[in-house]
């Protein structure tokens, strides 16, 4: 996809005849085009084969979804992939007909909508935010410590968090010095989805911000002069210009969430299972490493990783039309 | 420096799966069926006969009479360290072959490579080959044994622990297709050739057996037991506590000891140690009108189960083993802010030795086991070696004799230079010795050593007085002496099981249930419900196959 994008440096437009160019491409041989384009193609090639490599060979495996795999048959990979017995739908009914399999569905779908609603707009905000700071060094700071956690692993966050707010953390010997019943913070289940996309905000948020910030910075300042000197307040000025000028960021980002909408991250649900329990911190990525990875099940756990990639295409496909039908770019166009 | 080795099979755990069909998922099944089949492997069992015929021949190799002889399972123990050391191999293993790779588990910070460790250094000089260590965090070692077992990428020489193996689904297959057949070179007299791994105990090696082939050299355990309840003896006696003596006593000294204002909670994790003080078998139990009964079927594993939530439920438990898995138990028992958890007794001399650098008073202790009620505890045991260690396939015989001479040095018995050396590396840079000759490891040994060619192949095992743990093989010994006629019966000793899909897919979703009753998240009352979801899921079918393989076996 992307070393076809860059082989051919004309826009899309023009390999469909338009009155207004030339039409020059058409005339040229394939061995001038490869002498005019060869660095292009050059730089282009390392990223296509990393993708031959690792994304469109490894695909070919998903071909065990519909086997009972066992990779000690015969005396090669391959041939453990051949001689592997064929079960048709097998695994994915033993997957639909699990019910732990569909409450890890729910756990990570409600993750993801409730981190839609209340992760999300965050970064944006902080975005708007920070470019309003007039300050360099201050904005500067600012950005440093807000990035820093995302470079922490989940082990460390976690951590962290028991540390500060577990039951013999900072905040509940605090609370006990004052003669207060600690919180129940960390291992409340009922709260648990508020919990991680706290933990999800306090990495994540200022990493999230950066692109925004590109964008805010790509809105043309003349716009606000011109919409100031017209006696445009603060909130008018956010209102009709800056949010505008970052909508098609936001629209194209929330997309790609929403194609992603079954992952929602593996180790900081892994890490806090047993604080909270499976019922509330099973998700699928979870799911499949308990009971397909651990049990050798390879062939179930490719079955629900096709299962998620089917519902994140649709999901993706579904959310790019309603985009183009509000009048957005969206994350790719046909014409 | 001995990690702690959570011996536990996968017997340990519970099962269950989750009753009831979804609507959705009734859907889901009911469009697709009529096209497909159920996958999984139904599992196997090799009985004992065929692997009798396959053992090296038992050669007994001691170098020096211990102090306190080993019965059975225990090992021998010596109370001092030899003045005169031998050389036990006189004879240069390596043939200058390539570099030996290797992969074993290590529970601790991971030592520098090959060529930033002067201790591997060290011993490749006296191996005459390069033996290039890979060590892994044995608490995930799981995670990566399945990825280089599933992609059939295994380096030369692979050490596996056995809780780790019988997890592997169609292991058998795997060893067949991955691993050397060792059974030409080692079988009956062959083995003379290798005195050192001829003398480890023939019931380390009726477990190396897969198809009736020789698979694996085993590393024998150094005790049986698969966990004990260690406790600070120095705090409880500062504090003029005296060691519980029954599970009403166990409470009572958790409601006393815990006070949270000081960040100090009595309990870490104890519910396998309560179960065994209840009386409960880890698996499996005969009925007295044949037929086996599952622990979840035994009225003490609810009262254990009871016994434990209570634990949770009154805040006695500290809240970081609450709040996450695998909470650094060791580290909170150290510094005092747990009394009371259980571990692997393999924990206990490393522990011993280097907290009491810091704090000379520090003095851990097992728990000595008692019954609830009068009735006798039960404890879980098998003398299942720790490890295996395979060789990768297709190497040529020449390289196969190679390596097993390698492993033939790393088995040195004590009292041999090629054991020091292994043991605790180089005078005056990893260890120094002490007045009485005892070896003590200095910083850099600590940092260094992680049983790289200690968990690769088998050593005969012995307890060793060291000069900072003076009490810890009378302590050591002297605990097992006491427990071991209260060790259950392997009822399986000697069989090779391979359990069904079914029955390795129910245990983490039991578990599950299991953690949630413990935790107070659900009533002690479901555990009939999650009873019974276990053995529909699976838990019955697992009965079938045990039973089975019982009664071909003839037991």
């Amino acid at each position: 996809m992307s070393a076809t994008d860059t082989v051919d440096t004309r826009p899309p437009a023009g390999r469909t005849p338009s009155p207004r160019r030339p039409r020059r491409g058409r005339r040229r041989s394939l061995r001038s085009r490869l002498r005019r384009d060869w660095p292009l193609l050059a730089m282009a090639a390392p990223a296509a084969a990393l993708l031959l490599v690792f994304h469109y060979l490894p695909t070919l495996g998903n071909i065990i979804a519909f086997q009972d795999y066992n990779p000690f048959v015969g005396d090669n990979p391959l041939e453990a992939f051949l001689n592997s017995e064929w079960i048709g739908f097998g695994n994915f009914e033993a997957l639909f007909r699990d019910p732990l399999f569909w409450d890890a569905v729910r756990n990570t779908l409600s993750i993801t909508a409730f981190q839609l609603v209340f992760f999300f707009p965050l970064p944006i905000m902080l975005a708007i935010l920070l470019n309003s700071v007039v300050s360099g060094r201050v904005r500067g700071f600012v950005q440093s410590v807000v990035y820093l956690p995302h470079f922490f692993s989940w082990v460390l966050v976690v951590t962290f968090f028991v540390q500060m707010l577990g039951g013999a953390g900072l905040l509940a010997q605090e609370m006990r010095q004052a003669g207060y019943e600690p919180w129940n913070i960390m291992t409340n289940p009922d709260t648990f989805i508020v919990l991680v996309t706290a933990e999800a905000v306090w990495k994540d948020l200022g990493w999230g911000a950066i692109v925004f910030l590109a964008a805010l910075s790509a809105i043309d300042q003349n716009l606000y002069e011109a919409a100031a000197a017209d006696g445009a307040g603060r909130w008018r000025r956010l209102w009709h210009i800056t949010l505008p000028g970052l909508r098609p960021v936001i629209v194209l980002l929330l997309i790609m969430r929403l194609g992603d909408a079954l992952s929602v991250g593996f180790e900081q649900f892994i890490l806090q299972r047993e604080a909270v329990g499976r019922e509330a911190a099973e998700v699928l990525d979870t799911f499949v490493y308990y009971q397909a990875i651990s049990t050798q099940q390879w062939g179930l756990g490719a079955a629900a990783g096709l299962f998620k990639a089917a519902v994140g295409l649709a999901l993706i496909l579904t959310a790019n039309k309603v985009a183009h039908r509000l009048g957005e770019q969206g994350v790719y166009s046909k014409s | 420096m001995k990690p702690s080795l959570p011996s536990a099979s996968t017997d340990r755990r519970t099962m269950l799966r989750l009753l009831g069909l979804g609507a959705a998922a009734t859907m889901g099944g009911g469009a697709l069926a009529g096209c497909s089949k159920e996958a999984g492997s139904q599992g196997s069992a090799t009985s004992a006969d065929a692997i009798k015929a396959v053992l090296p021949t038992y050669q007994r190799a001691e170098l020096l009479k211990p102090d306190i002889p080993g019965e059975g399972p225990i090992p021998d123990g010596y109370l001092s360290y030899p003045t005169e050391l031998v050389d036990a191999i006189t004879e240069q293993p390596g043939r200058g072959g390539p570099p030996i790779q290797t992969m074993s588990p290590w529970w601790g910070p991971t030592p520098p490579p090959l060529g930033r460790n002067s201790y591997l250094s060290a011993v490749n000089g006296k191996l005459g080959v390069e033996v290039n260590p890979s060590l892994q965090d044995g608490l995930t070692y799981a995670d990566k044994l399945n990825a280089m077992l599933g992609a059939r990428d295994v380096p030369e020489l692979l050490s596996a622990p056995n809780w780790e193996v019988d997890k592997v689904a169609r292991f058998s297959d795997a060893v067949k297709a991955l691993f050397t057949d060792l059974t030409d070179h080692l079988q009956g007299d062959n083995a003379a050739k290798y005195p050192y791994l001829a003398a480890l105990p023939t019931g380390a090696w009726e477990y190396s057996v897969w198809g009736g082939r020789l698979y694996a050299v085993p590393f024998p355990t150094d005790g049986p037991f698969a966990w004990a309840m260690f406790y600070r003896k120095d705090l409880l006696d500062a504090a003029g506590m005296a060691a519980p003596t029954s599970p009403e006593e166990l409470y009572e000294f958790g409601k006393k000891a815990t006070d949270p204002a000081k960040g100090v909670w009595a309990f870490g994790s104890v519910f396998e140690m309560v179960q065994q003080y209840f009386g409960c078998h880890q698996t499996w139990r005969k009925k007295p009108d044949g037929g086996l009964e599952h622990k979840f079927e035994d009225p003490a594993f609810e009262a254990a189960l009871e016994f434990t939530a209570r634990l949770f439920a009154e805040g006695l438990v500290h809240p970081d083993t609450v709040a996450s898995k695998g909470a650094d138990e060791k580290q909170l028992f150290n510094s005092g802010k747990i009394l009371m958890y259980r571990d692997g007794l393999g924990a206990w001399q490393g522990m011993q030795s280097e907290r009491s650098k810091e704090l000379p008073t520090f003095n851990m202790q097992p728990l000595p086991v008692f019954g609830a009620q009068g009735a006798q505890p039960v404890i879980w045991g098998s003398e299942k070696p720790v490890f295996y260690t395979f060789l990768k396939k297709d190497l040529s015989a020449e390289r196969v004799d190679e390596v097993l001479r390698v492993l033939n040095w790393c088995a040195a018995p004590f009292g041999s230079r090629e054991f020091e050396l292994r043991e605790y590396g180089v005078e005056g840079q990893h260890f120094t010795r002490g007045a009485d000759g005892t070896p003590t490891l200095t910083e850099r040994g600590r940092a260094e050593l992680g049983a790289q060619y200690t968990h690769i192949g088998g050593r005969v095992p012995v307890k060793v007085r060291s000069g900072d743990t003076p009490n810890f093989v009378q302590d050591y010994l002297g605990y097992y002496r006491k427990h071991i006629d209260q060790m259950e019966k392997d009822l399986f000793a000697g069989i090779k099981l391979e359990l069904p899909a079914n029955w390795s897919k129910i245990i983490q979703p039991t578990d599950d249930k299991l953690r949630d009753i413990l935790r107070g998240r659900r009533p002690v009352s479901d555990l009939a419900q999650v009873r019974k979801e276990f053995l529909d899921t699976g838990g019955e079918e697992g009965r079938a196959f045990h039973e089975k393989a019982l009664a071909d076996n003839g037991r």
